[in-house]
């Protein structure tokens, strides 16, 4: 299992490798002539780096996993709570990449480095705070079968929030990339691409939580209050070992 | 379902590649023993422009002797804390990583390229190198076509090491 799971990280890593290079050497043979198709030609291969991407460690995919794994709902909500993740991860890397280059210029990667950590240690801060919510939720709610909806859509809210705010490095590079050699509008349009592809795959992550779920609550019946609280408590596990990781691991 | 947690946990825990640095070995070997050991790094485009905005500070596209200087302490050597995602085995067992000399970057096809020397004196056949990274924020990518090597012959494998994969150059 273990093996099988490595061959495919490593067949994952080899696709990012070909689109990188592939999309970097499309974006630089833009010119005047060919910018329509070229352009578009660069969309879609960044929504497919985007999807490909994502299937990889990290954008919130444990985090969605859990938090559906463990709440009921349906499949229309793990599209809404892909998106909104990808939103967030969009917006938060155009900000970050547009900030630094405009205000800062320089040592990019340095900054770009340090950034990420600060935003891992509060995205793991936040994760972990909703996964107190939700035990505490679940414990509050243990005698009703049906929540209310206003604390369910706050909470799919909180979930997708401290999962998307850590801007992905990918997406950021991109955007760089086009900036550097001028393509302003193309690099927002490229990061937007990009987290398409991703909110899919996270999507399915989302979906794939939302059938196991679908199995145990109908052994459970009326004790999901039970999955829910394990969902919380799984979820402030994931948040103290992801603030473990950011705080221990710098990166270069 | 365990290990489907567990996947996403520890999956969870590393962060992906973003960096793609292929590696081009060209190395001697003479009466058996390895000779000269070169490394050529080309850090993928991307990342090579990023790289540049901060250390080409004249802009001129080409790392001078100065810019070289501050590429060698500011970010070459701070992947000894990483053994420069290098590991050398000598008869099965994990040596050291051996001094590195003769470092030089430039730029190549819009890539940003390191070139460095192991002082490693070892006996060929007894000797194997591994390149990867255990973060998985660097992918370290070896393939046959790139190695050049003179006086052995070389081979190149995967290797699958649980939650990160490498490349295992060895000598025949």
């Amino acid at each position: 299992m273990m093996e099988l799971y490595g061959h495919f990280m490593q067949q994952l890593v080899m696709y990012q490798y070909q689109i990188n290079s592939y999309i970097s050497q499309t974006i630089r043979s833009l010119n005047d002539e060919n910018s329509f198709t070229t352009s578009l030609l660069i969309l879609g291969i960044a929504f497919l780096y985007g999807l490909v991407h994502a299937i990889g460690p990290g954008h919130g995919k444990a985090l969605v996993a859990v938090y559906f794994t463990s709440n009921k709902s349906d499949y229309k909500k793990a599209f809404k709570m892909g998106y909104l993740i990808s939103i967030i991860h969009a917006i938060s890397a155009l900000v970050f990449t547009f900030g630094i280059f405009l205000i800062l210029k320089t040592m990019f990667r340095r900054h770009f480095n340090e950034l990420s950590q600060t935003t891992m240690i509060i995205s793991a801060v936040m994760i972990i705070g909703v996964g107190l919510y939700l035990v505490y939720e679940a414990y509050k709610d243990k005698g009703k079968i049906e929540k209310k909806q206003k604390v369910k859509t706050k909470s799919e809210f909180a979930v997708a929030f401290s999962a998307g705010i850590v801007p992905c490095p990918g997406v950021m590079t991109i955007v760089l990339f086009n900036i550097v050699l001028g393509h302003y509008f193309l690099g927002v349009a490229a990061a937007i691409a990009m987290s398409i592809g991703m909110g899919l795959t996270i999507s399915l992550a989302g979906i794939f939580s939302i059938a196991i779920n679908k199995k145990v609550t109908t052994k459970l019946e009326k004790k999901t209050y039970l999955l829910e609280m394990m969902g919380g408590v799984l979820i402030v596990l994931l948040g103290s070992f992801l603030l473990l990781g950011a705080m221990g691991g710098h990166h270069h | 379902m365990k290990i489907f947690v567990l996947l996403f946990l520890t999956s969870l825990l590393f962060a992906h590649p973003h960096t793609f640095i292929d590696i081009y070995p060209d190395i001697v070997v003479e009466n058996g023993k390895i000779k000269k050991l070169h490394l050529t790094w080309k850090i993928d485009e991307m990342t090579s422009s990023m790289l540049l905005m901060d250390v080409d500070s004249n802009g001129n596209g080409k790392i001078d002797k100065n810019e070289e200087k501050n590429i060698e302490q500011n970010y070459f050597n701070t992947m000894t804390d990483y053994d420069f995602y290098t590991y050398i085995k000598v008869a099965g067992k994990k040596v050291t990583l051996p001094e590195i000399t003769h470092f030089h970057a430039f730029v190549e096809k819009n890539k940003v390229c390191y070139g460095f020397d192991f002082e490693l004196h070892t006996n060929a056949k007894e000797t194997s190198l591994e390149f990867g990274d255990s973060d998985f924020y660097i992918a370290m990518v070896l393939k046959d076509e790139f190695v050049k090597v003179k006086g052995a012959k070389a081979k190149v494998t995967g290797v699958d090491n649980d939650f990160y994969y490498g490349y295992r150059l060895e000598f025949k």
